[in-house]
Order: C-alpha cells, then sequence, then structure tokens
C-alpha cells in the first residue's frame, strides 16, 4: 500500500521535473524574438554585411542555427549527461564546474544555519509551550513579530557593522583568499569559521525565532489533543507523555517546513552571501546576472529547481514514514 | 478544534469589512499597527510636501556624510550628499506602492484561483494545483533576478513576478475553506434550489472567504514589502527611483560601515521595519479576532494572577446548600409530563 | 457487606473568565459501592464531564479552581495527594474510557503500543509480557484477531473497534473504579449495543465500580444500579434505577424520562421541556429549573432547595416534589 504511494511521488515528481526542464529552455527567449540576440556582439563599426556574417557565426557558435525543437533535443540530451551548458565566462567553463566550485562554500553557510536554527529552535519552543502565556511565551511571540519585520540583510549589515568594524570580532567582509587559500589545514578550517561566523548569525536570527514559533504552535496544539488527556489519564509520566506523545506528534509538521527550508537552502543564502561578499553560489548567480552569462543562469536555476524537486520528494517520503495516517490518495 | 471548524469560525466571524476595521482598532495591538500604516501612508502620499529637500538632488557637493544634525535630521550620504531624510520619505512611497498594489492584484488572482479550485474541482482543480506545484519548486529570489534581466528592471515586472508567484500561498489556503464550504447546508441548498455556479460562487462562497483574504493579504503585504526591500538592496528596482532597500545598498556601498555613519542604514531599515511590522500587527490582530482560541492563555494568566480569593471563597460558598430552604406546601398541579396526557 | 469505593462529598468547580465566574459543579456528592454502576445524568452542560476530570484529578489549575471535602477511592484519602502520586492511581486503581474513541487515541502509535503503557508503567512488565497481556486484553472486550489488530493505528479500526480498545485500555489492570463517560454517544446505535454490552459484562464479571456518565437514558436503565440526575452543576435527585424511572420526584427528571420516544408511548406529540439549559455564566435564582419548570412557585424562584433525603434512601432537590401526584386517567 505505501509503494505504490512512493512510487507516486516520484513520477509526479518526474512530471515536475520535466515541466520545469522545459521552462528553464524557454525562459531566456523571452522579451525577444531571436533568441540569439543576447549574444551578438554590438555592430560598432561594421558594415551590415559584416555584421550579418557575425551574427550567423554567432549563432552558430551558440547552437541556435537549429530549429527551437532540435535545440530543445540538444538541451534534454546535455542534461542526459549532466552537461547543464558551458559559461560565457572567459575559459568556456562548464557550468556544472562552476557550480561544483562553489556550491560547497553556500552549504558551509546554509546547512550550518539550518542546524543550529533547528536545535535551538525546537528547544527553545518547547519550552516557550511548556511556559505557556508566561513570559518565555510572550518574548517569542514579539520576537517572531520584529525578526520578520527586520530582514536578514538588514540584521546582516548591522552586524557587519557592529561586530565586524566597530568591535572587530568577526570579519565585516569575507577574506577574498579565504577560498584559494582552502587547503584543509586546521587553520585554513579557523578562517573559514571565522569568516562564516557573521553570516551564519545573520541568517540563523531568523531561522531560530521560525521554527521557535512553529514548533510552540505545534506542541501547544498537540497538547490540547484529546489523546493527551488519555495519555494523564493512563498515569504515564510526564516526561513520558512529551516524548511520546505530545512531541511525535507535534514535530510531524515540523518535517514539512523543514523540508520547504531545504530546498530553499541554497537560493535563499543570495542576498547574505553579497552583503559580506562570500564566494558561493548566490554571489556565482549574481555575477551570471550582471555579466548576462544566460547559460549559467540557466544552469544555476536548473540546478536550484531540481534540488528543490529531490527535497521535497524527499520530505514527503520521509513524512509518509513518520505519519501512519499518509495513504495512497492525495494529501492536500 | 478540529481544521474544518477553525475554518468555518473564520469564515464567520468578524462583520463586514468596516466591522473588522473597528475591531482592530479596538484591540490595543492592532490599534498600533493601525496607527503607524495609516502614518506611513500619510507619509508616502504627502511625501512632496513632508520632505524638507529633494531627495534626488546630488548637487550638494559640500554636504556630503554630514552627521544628524538640525538641518538634516538624518544627516546625508557620503557619496553624493542627498539628504537621508528626504530620501527616507519618498522611500516610502516606494515600498508601500509596491507592497499594496502587489498584495491587492496577488489577493485577486489568489482568491480567483483558490475558489475555482476548491468549488469547481476536478479538471479545474487538478489543473491550478498542479500549476501551483512547478511554481513552488522554481526559487523565487534567482528567477526575479533572472526576469529583471530579461524584461527590464523595472518595479512593474517586480510587482507582476511578485503577483505571478505570489498567488498560489493564498490559493491553498482559500481552496482549503472552499472545500470546507462547499459542503456547508447553505451552499447545498443553494445548488439544490438551482442556483448557477457562478452564483454560488460569488454571493455564497466568495464572502465565506472574504475575512480570510483579507488576513492573508495583510500578511503577504507585509511579506512583499520585505521582499522587495531586499530585492532594491541587490539593485534590481528601477534605477531612477528611491527605495529603502536601495539606500541600504548604497549605505554599504557608500562605505557607511567604514566611516561609522550608522544613521544611513538605521534609517532605511527603520522604515522597513515599520512598514512591515504595522501590517503584521494588523494581520495577527485580525487572525486573533477570527480565532479567539489563538488568543493565548497568558490572558488566562494573568486572570489567575489577579484573581480574589475572597472573592472565589464567596462563589463557593454561595454553593453550598442553604440550611434555612424548606420545601413549602404548594397545592396541587396538573402535570403534563404524565403519560397519558396526548392532548393539550 | 458493601464497600465504599469511591466517596466525593461536596465537590466544587469553578472556571474564572474574562466575562465571569463558571459555576461548573456547585457541590455535588457522589458514592460508589463495590460492583455497583452509578449513573450520572444529565444533558449536555450540566457538569457531568467536569466532574468526570475531577474524580480523576485531571482538571489544571488555570482554567480551572476546585473545592472538596472529601475525596476517597477505596478508603484512600486522594484530597492531598500530589500529581506524580496521582500518576500512580490514574490507569491503575481508577481509570476513564472517554467519549470518542478516534481523537482520544493517539494517532501515530499503534494500539497495542498503547495499552502496553499502561501495563509497563503500572505493573512494570516487559516489552514481551505486556504484549501477552494487551493481546488477551483485546480479546476479552472481543476485538477479532487481537495479536494482528493489536499493530493496528486508530484510524485503520472501525468506530466500534476503537471503543473497544478505550475499554481494554480501562480495564487493562483491573482497576477499583472505572468511569465511562459517555462510552457510547459517538456510535451508530447498532455498535453502541454491542459496545455497552462489553462494557457491561465487563463491569460485571470483574466485579468494578463504574461511574457511567451520559445523557441517553437507554444506556442508564441497561446499566446502572444508582442514578443520579444533574442539573447545571446540582444534583436534583438520586434513587434506585427501577424507582427512578417507576416513580421520578423531580420535575427535570419526569421531563427527561417523559421526552423519550417509546414505541409504546400513547402519547401524540412530542414531549419537551421547554427553554434550554441555564448559561453557565448567567444562572437564574433560586432553584436553577424554575423557568423550565410547570410547578415553579414563588420559593422556587428566591431559593435554592436542599437535596433532601427521603425515607427510601432516595434524595431529591425540590420544594415540591411529584410525590403527591398520582396519574390521573384520562
Amino acid at each position: 500500500m505505501k509503494r505504490s504511494y512512493v512510487i507516486k511521488r516520484i513520477l509526479y515528481a518526474v512530471f515536475i521535473f520535466f515541466v520545469v526542464l522545459t521552462l528553464n529552455f524557454f525562459i531566456p527567449r523571452l522579451g525577444v524574438r531571436d533568441p540569439a540576440e543576447r549574444y551578438y556582439p554590438p555592430q560598432g563599426g561594421m558594415s551590415d554585411i559584416e555584421y550579418k556574417i557575425i551574427k550567423q557565426y554567432t549563432r552558430e557558435q551558440y547552437g541556435f542555427d537549429v530549429s527551437t525543437f532540435q535545440q530543445y533535443i540538444r538541451y534534454l540530451q546535455g542534461l542526459a549527461h549532466l552537461d547543464l551548458g558551458t559559461s560565457l565566462r572567459p575559459g568556456s567553463p562548464k557550468v556544472v564546474d562552476l557550480i561544483g566550485q562553489r556550491l560547497p562554500w553556500t552549504l558551509v553557510l546554509s546547512v550550518t544555519t539550518l542546524i543550529i536554527s533547528l536545535i535551538i529552535g525546537l528547544l527553545f519552543g518547547t519550552l516557550a509551550a511548556w511556559r505557556r502565556g508566561r513570559w518565555q511565551d510572550t518574548m517569542l511571540l514579539n520576537a517572531s513579530t520584529i525578526s520578520i519585520a527586520l530582514p536578514s540583510f538588514f540584521i546582516a549589515l548591522m552586524l557587519s557593522f557592529y561586530l565586524g568594524f566597530k568591535l572587530e570580532l568577526f570579519p565585516a567582509y569575507t577574506n577574498p583568499n579565504m577560498v584559494a587559500q582552502f587547503d584543509w589545514s586546521w587553520k585554513a578550517m579557523q578562517v573559514v569559521l571565522n569568516n562564516a561566523a557573521l553570516p551564519i548569525m545573520s541568517m540563523a536570527l531568523g531561522g531560530i525565532v521560525g521554527y521557535s514559533q512553529s514548533t510552540r504552535n505545534s506542541v501547544i496544539a498537540v497538547t490540547n489533543e484529546d489523546f493527551v488527556i488519555t495519555a494523564r489519564a493512563k498515569g504515564l509520566s510526564h516526561t513520558t507523555i512529551l516524548y511520546k506523545h505530545v512531541l511525535r506528534n507535534a514535530l510531524l509538521p515540523l518535517a514539512t517546513s523543514i523540508g520547504m527550508s531545504i530546498s530553499g537552502l541554497i537560493g535563499g543564502a543570495i542576498i547574505i552571501e553579497r552583503v559580506f561578499n562570500w564566494q558561493g553560489m548566490g554571489t556565482l548567480f549574481l555575477e551570471a546576472n550582471s555579466t548576462n552569462d544566460y547559460p549559467l543562469m540557466m544552469g544555476i536555476m536548473l540546478f536550484l529547481s531540481t534540488f528543490a524537486i529531490l527535497a521535497n520528494l524527499i520530505t514527503e517520503l520521509f513524512y509518509a514514514i513518520l505519519d501512519p495516517r499518509v495513504t495512497v490518495g492525495d494529501r492536500r | 478544534m478540529s481544521k474544518r471548524r477553525v475554518l468555518l469560525q473564520v469564515a464567520r466571524r468578524g462583520g463586514s469589512i468596516l466591522t473588522l476595521f473597528k475591531k482592530v482598532w479596538q484591540h490595543p495591538k492592532g490599534r498600533v499597527g493601525l496607527i503607524i500604516a495609516g502614518f506611513l501612508v500619510l507619509v508616502a502620499v504627502l511625501a512632496p510636501v513632508l520632505a524638507p529637500y529633494d531627495p534626488y538632488d546630488v548637487t550638494q557637493r559640500a554636504a556630503k556624510g554630514l552627521r544628524p544634525s538640525w538641518q538634516h535630521p538624518l544627516g546625508t550620504t557620503i557619496t553624493t550628499g542627498q539628504d537621508i531624510l528626504s530620501m527616507l520619505i519618498y522611500g516610502s512611497r516606494v515600498s508601500l506602492a509596491i507592497g499594496l498594489s502587489a498584495g491587492l492584484a496577488l489577493a485577486f488572482l489568489g482568491a480567483l484561483m483558490g475558489v475555482m479550485a476548491g468549488y469547481i474541482g476536478g479538471f479545474a482543480d487538478n489543473l491550478i494545483m498542479r500549476i501551483v506545484d512547478v511554481l513552488l519548486v522554481i526559487p523565487t529570489l534567482p528567477l526575479i533576478i533572472v526576469l529583471t534581466n530579461l524584461l527590464g528592471r523595472s518595479y512593474v515586472v517586480i510587482v507582476l513576478v511578485f503577483v505571478a508567484f505570489g498567488w498560489t500561498g493564498l490559493a491553498r489556503v482559500i481552496r482549503s475553506l472552499v472545500l470546507v464550504l462547499k459542503n456547508s447546508n447553505y451552499v447545498k441548498a443553494a445548488e439544490l434550489a438551482g442556483a448557477s455556479r457562478w452564483y454560488v460562487m460569488t454571493k455564497h462562497i466568495l464572502p465565506g472567504t472574504s475575512h480570510l483574504i483579507i488576513m492573508n493579504t495583510t500578511l503577504t503585504c507585509a511579506g512583499i514589502m520585505v521582499a522587495e526591500a531586499g530585492l532594491s538592496f541587490l539593485g534590481l528596482g528601477d534605477p531612477t527611483a528611491i527605495s529603502w532597500g536601495k539606500m541600504l545598498a548604497e549605505a554599504q556601498g557608500g562605505g557607511a560601515l567604514l566611516f561609522g555613519a550608522w544613521w544611513w542604514i538605521l534609517a532605511p531599515g527603520a522604515g522597513i521595519f515599520l512598514a512591515v511590522f504595522s501590517f503584521m500587527r494588523i494581520g495577527l490582530v485580525m487572525e486573533e479576532i477570527f480565532n479567539p482560541r489563538m488568543k493565548t492563555s497568558s490572558s488566562i494568566h494573568k486572570l489567575f494572577k489577579h484573581l480574589n480569593n475572597t472573592y472565589l471563597d464567596e462563589v463557593f460558598r454561595s454553593m453550598e446548600d442553604d440550611e434555612a430552604a424548606e420545601p413549602a406546601e404548594q397545592p396541587v398541579r396538573v402535570n403534563p409530563f404524565a403519560a397519558g396526557s396526548g392532548h393539550d | 457487606m458493601t464497600d465504599t469505593v469511591l466517596e466525593v462529598r461536596n465537590l466544587k468547580v469553578a472556571f474564572p473568565s474574562a466575562g465571569g465566574v463558571i459555576r461548573a459543579v456547585e457541590g455535588i456528592d457522589l458514592v460508589t459501592e463495590k460492583g455497583e454502576c452509578v449513573a450520572l445524568v444529565g444533558e449536555s452542560g450540566c457538569g457531568k464531564s467536569v466532574t468526570a476530570l475531577s474524580v480523576m484529578k485531571l482538571l489544571r489549575t488555570p482554567p480551572a479552581v476546585s473545592r472538596i471535602d472529601t475525596h476517597r477511592l477505596d478508603g484512600r484519602d486522594l484530597t492531598r495527594l500530589t500529581d506524580r502520586e496521582m500518576e500512580r492511581i490514574r490507569g491503575k486503581d481508577m481509570a476513564i474510557i472517554f467519549q470518542d474513541a478516534m481523537t482520544a487515541l493517539n494517532p501515530v502509535m499503534t494500539v497495542g503500543k498503547q495499552i502496553d503503557e499502561v501495563y509497563r508503567r503500572h505493573l512494570r512488565l516487559t516489552k514481551k509480557e505486556a504484549r501477552k497481556r494487551t493481546v488477551s486484553a483485546l480479546k476479552l472486550v472481543g476485538v477479532p484477531e487481537a495479536r494482528s489488530r493489536a499493530n493496528s493505528y486508530p484510524h485503520e479500526l472501525s468506530g466500534g473497534m476503537r471503543q473497544r480498545v478505550l475499554i481494554a485500555l480501562a480495564f487493562a489492570c483491573m482497576p477499583k473504579l472505572i468511569i465511562a463517560d459517555e462510552p457510547t454517544t459517538s456510535l451508530d446505535v447498532t455498535i453502541q449495543a454491542q459496545v455497552l454490552d462489553v462494557l457491561k459484562s465487563m463491569q460485571r464479571e470483574h466485579d468494578v465500580s463504574a461511574l457511567l456518565i451520559t445523557h441517553d437514558l437507554s444506556v442508564v436503565a441497561n446499566m446502572a444500579n444508582t442514578v443520579y440526575v444533574m442539573y447545571s452543576g446540582k444534583i436534583v435527585e438520586r434513587a434506585a434505577l427501577k424507582e427512578l424511572f417507576a416513580e421520578p420526584l423531580h420535575p427535570y427528571t419526569q421531563g427527561l424520562l417523559a421526552s423519550v420516544p417509546r414505541l409504546s408511548d400513547r402519547k401524540q406529540a412530542f414531549v419537551q421541556i421547554p427553554d434550554t439549559v441555564p448559561h453557565p455564566l448567567h444562572k437564574p435564582s433560586g432553584c436553577y429549573f424554575h423557568p423550565r419548570c410547570f410547578r415553579a412557585g414563588d420559593p422556587c424562584r428566591q431559593r435554592m432547595p436542599r437535596l433532601n433525603g427521603l425515607e427510601d434512601g432516595r434524595q431529591v432537590r425540590c420544594f415540591d416534589p411529584l410525590r403527591q401526584e398520582r396519574e390521573t386517567p384520562s
């Protein structure tokens, strides 16, 4: 019974993947009639005939000389070989290589932030729920409203200013040599940690508050359920009730939001990376944008979307394992 | 309370829109939100009147990087000598305009999609939900960056993208509510009486969802304002406009950190904060109004703290059987409850 | 020689709220002898469920405030016991069956594990031993294929099956007192009968005392020995089953009995007690029932009558009970 659910979900994910893939192919063609237009060099002093030849050459170079359908097929073939295209940068590096270089650096920030936010958020959320109505709870509620209103990049700037410039506790800007000098030595790791501290803090603040609030709400909702009274009526100890009954139910909706966080894990760091000039996927994308490097941009987009699809799929399947009520039918 | 009942409660409580705002006003936190939001709207509308200087004026070379003073209450920018207070005032126009317009358009689209998906069901539902799934997977920020690259850096594009991708959240929520409403008695009665789909949708379902829409829209506006600030910070907005996010980017790029010009950073940050905070407050208060159980037991705790013990004792004492009450003699009465008396 | 299993005297429960103090239970006494089934009857909102929770000491102090003079289980004084100490009694010496089995069970735990819990907690059995007992408990309440059913989740079982699980849960350690709060209300009529049979036989065979809380008089007629009638927080009548049904003394009781349609009725119209139960924040003056009582007189409007004990052991709270009435043939 569960097996057909799994298969259904996987097939659906593949379907979505193809839709996204196709969209990804067509998006760069928006806004212009001739998709190769964006690749033509400026005419400058060339005569019209010369320019026509250059344009034709450009079209051939970037594969626009064949029909759209054939371009699409080539695109799919490339994907089958895990080729996301070639960047327009000098040296024509492959998109996948560029992503491979920068991705780990983004993950350093995002994964650490996620883990910190989760652990602290869960702990504090449960505490707030337990002390419902008392000051810990009210403080959390206020913190929630405030933290959403204060965008993370603003917090980043403030942290950069106070902890970075004024108090000089951490570097206000990422050391530009950090990536090049990294050699897996303990010293290099310390440099990374030092530079990562402020970005992580900026992102984690919002995350902690968010997870605390969700956990708190979830725990309170569950504590009001009848089966908790039944558990008390059975004479079970407080700890047993908390862990086996309350938390096991309260953490279920949390699994879904964790999944959502994971799918946004990479793309969400763009602004923070920009603030601190951290050389990760975010800044890579922004660089691609400023140089109109369309293959790179769309390659990253596809990568991010695929990652999101996978993350969602895994979350759904994981949730199905946790919650026995999930059946074959659509869970909406 | 089951999810179904919660949704129904949200649909029924609150009265018309005007009474809703009245109720928000009566709530102390809501009042604060309304005041701040109203103030910001006023500032945005009256910007040309309120701003002491022309915010675009970059000719004041001598006034660069001034600290806050009487002439320039928030100082001036380091790079161009623009008056920060005036920029702040004009910046409110962008945030509020985008927040409100995108929010409202999004509300319209999201509600429409949600109602159609929920009420018509079947193919429409399937189609809409699949579109939602696809849109959810594509990362929004990178997409906006790509689209502004392809279609030009203007706020129109940004608003369109917000609307095109933001309607999914509202649609989902509305759809859940509509599914519940669809099964309620008054809708079924209308359908049985022969009302057309369109009629039921507009006259019955839509009013039932109105509160959810308003509440959700308010919170969405808040979210959009934060997102717009982020986009402007990245430089994706209209290059000629002044926006709070852009001010933050310029502050960082202009060396506010290096020279310690914290007011340049604080001002737009405070602006963003106030705008988002006030809208959020309003939205949260609305949620409390619709769903009273959310009013946490902090009120109960407070109640208990101030509980007068003698009053409680009084209450309990009054429950005792009064010794003095004795059964009195009463004349015989006819008993309508006795078996056998079937006629009145 | 009867022993008293449950003795509750002068239980009062109030819920302070922003609009005033809700007087849920206003000084009631409940006594249950060994092997006896005592029914607490009343409409919704009269305070029955609050009473049930109070007997188990499950009410939390915000939001409830309660006072009680005597609270004994099998002679043991429960009033001063802390929550920790009560944990050892709940589920073991005293158990409760809730109304809605779907919400009363943990949705992410198998029913077997939920029953195992009780054994492991109170009897300190190992996993294996507990599971053995669980399976036999399920068999006892009539769950077919008990061993495999024990691994089901609550949502996989039918309503009647779930209710049986709750019964098994309650009887697991053979407590001295079982409280059944509307045990059959959420079930279909045919299933009701089955579940009721199970409950009745369990109670009778194992000589367990029961406090049956319900608004359904047919359930009362089926199971109870003694009946307490509750109205708006107060006990208005107490009698042995047969006597209550044959000769109700309180006008409310008579109204309740009369409003149940029976096939043998010669009446033509439905009988109703006019108006509705009083709002817990705005109770009437004097006797709470007087606005709906056809016999209400002046003292009824001014003072609350005492709960008077009569010579035959019955109790009634009325200035003018129905004793003097004789049915007048039409």
